[in-house]
């Protein structure tokens, strides 16, 4: 099955479960290329795991995962690395390497990748490095850098890649509360400069700002879909309701 | 007794430094050659492919399971057997080898399994080969907690090797055995022998402490 429309991510009926706790109910939607999409939901709702159904970091149980037209879930494990190069993915608790200096860090996946030689690779890192202010901590590890420095470096090391998408999940949860602004504006200038992102996050703000869309997750479905103004100030269901409530006071 | 020891010392010294050079040399090589196969052995382990992982399980069991001194024996026995020409020694390092394979195999294991998992899940997000992940992700992270504890199994080893004596290949308690029967003291050269190999291992877990400590230095 292929069908190649506007969009990046097409996600049909996917299904996931953990030691029969069924986390993902059969969710469908799809993600157009340069759009802004944010999740939201309950902790345990299953936004995370469908944010790494995507990239096919978790095997889906049933249902269907189309980047760009091919079926991830069809692949063998070797044709879906070809794939995840175009998917870049920042996580919550960085993952940076500690092993690797910050210039190492992004330039280690393309030159063993084989898509960049290392003087290239180092040349692009530098910029990004630049784009990020961090230039002058290129030789660092990542012992010396703050978490709000170690995620922005996450962030570039995808971007190295030149990724047609960008998931986030929960970038800013595992910060300290002085360090989330300069993590959120990197990935607002993201956002203007065209990238197609998913951010799974609990910055409400930053989600009626930034984003085209909304979804708002409870357990294993996706509860309300539509633009921040329909989803926050025009909230359907009580589930969601409660939520925001929550969330705002909090 | 004292003054025994100091006699027996300066009259047999050269038999002690020799025993104390075949038990380092026996316990460092075994610990190396251990750890190359015990990589084999520890991938085999963790390997998808049950076949593989169930023959790793199984050669662990049976080493770990089984007293360090029969396994002398049964490879001194089995290996000329196939190897007419073979040495004692030969048998006796390779019995040494096998032994210590399996209990580095499960260093090397628990060494790799306990780098954080987000860093695999980095790596294969980024689109990197199973292999390139091992090779410049997983394994320069594993090797901080391999490389001290390897350090503690040479240890073990010096301390194993005394086994071997039982077939006179010229270790410290070979050395002992030597000494006790030409000069027919038995508490003296097995004191000395004793306070040789406890200098060996204090100043080895010494040296694997500072190891550990500078191998951590960089990160966290």
């Amino acid at each position: 099955m292929s069908d190649k429309g506007n969009y990046v991510i097409k996600v049909q009926d996917l299904r996931k479960e953990y030691n029969g706790l069924q986390v993902l109910k059969g969710v469908d939607f799809e993600i157009d290329r340069g759009e802004v999409v944010t999740i939201l939901g309950p902790s345990g709702c299953g936004k995370s795991t469908l944010l790494r159904c995507m990239n096919m970091l978790e095997k889906p149980d049933g249902g269907n995962v189309f980047f760009e037209g091919t079926d991830l879930t069809a692949l063998k494990p070797a044709q879906i690395i070809q794939y995840r190069r175009k998917i870049g993915m920042v996580f919550q608790h960085f993952n940076v390497f500690p092993h690797l200096t910050a210039l190492e860090n992004i330039t280690i996946a393309p030159v063993e990748n084989g898509m960049l030689t290392k003087e290239i690779a180092e040349q692009k890192a530098l910029a990004l490095l630049e784009r990020i202010g961090l230039a002058d901590k290129k030789d660092e590890y990542p012992t010396r850098l703050s978490g709000g420095q170690k995620q922005r470096l996450a962030i570039v090391r995808s971007l190295i890649m030149e990724p047609d998408v960008m998931l986030f999940d929960e970038p800013t949860s595992a910060l300290d509360p002085e360090m989330v602004m300069e993590v959120l504006d990197v990935m607002r200038e993201l956002a203007a400069s065209g990238m197609t992102i998913v951010v799974v996050t609990h910055e409400m703000g930053f989600a009626r700002e930034v984003s085209d869309r909304v979804l708002f997750m409870y357990d294993g479905n996706i509860l309300e879909e539509g633009t921040p103004e329909e989803v926050f100030d025009h909230t359907r269901t009580e589930r969601a309701r409660d939520f925001f409530r929550k969330v705002i006071n909090a | 007794m004292i003054k025994n020891m100091i006699a027996i010392f300066s009259r047999y010294g050269s038999v002690f430094m020799l025993g104390l050079w075949h038990t380092v040399w026996l316990s460092v090589v075994s610990v190396l050659l251990a750890a190359i196969l015990g990589i084999f052995i520890a991938l085999a382990k963790m390997s998808k492919f049950r076949v593989l992982s169930s023959i790793a399980s199984c050669y662990i069991e049976v080493i770990r399971g089984t007293p360090m001194l029969l396994q002398l024996y049964f490879f001194w026995l089995a290996l000329p057997k196939v190897f007419p020409d073979i040495s004692d020694i030969v048998c006796i390092l390779i019995a040494l080898v096998v032994n210590a394979s399996a209990y580095v195999a499960e260093i090397i294991r628990a060494g790799i399994q306990a780098v954080d998992p987000g860093q695999r899940e980095a790596a294969v997000s980024l689109g990197m080969t199973e292999q390139k992940i091992m090779r410049r992700i997983i394994f320069p992270q594993a090797i901080k907690n391999i490389l001290p504890a390897l350090g503690n199994e040479v240890i073990v080893m010096i301390k194993q090797t005394s086994l071997a004596s039982t077939f006179f290949i010229g270790e410290l308690m070979t050395a002992y055995k030597k000494v006790q029967s030409t000069t027919f003291l038995a508490l003296e050269p097995l004191s000395i022998v004793g306070l040789i190999y406890l200098f060996l291992t204090v100043t080895l877990s010494r040296l694997t402490r500072r190891l550990e400590l500078r191998l951590r230095a960089n990160e966290r």
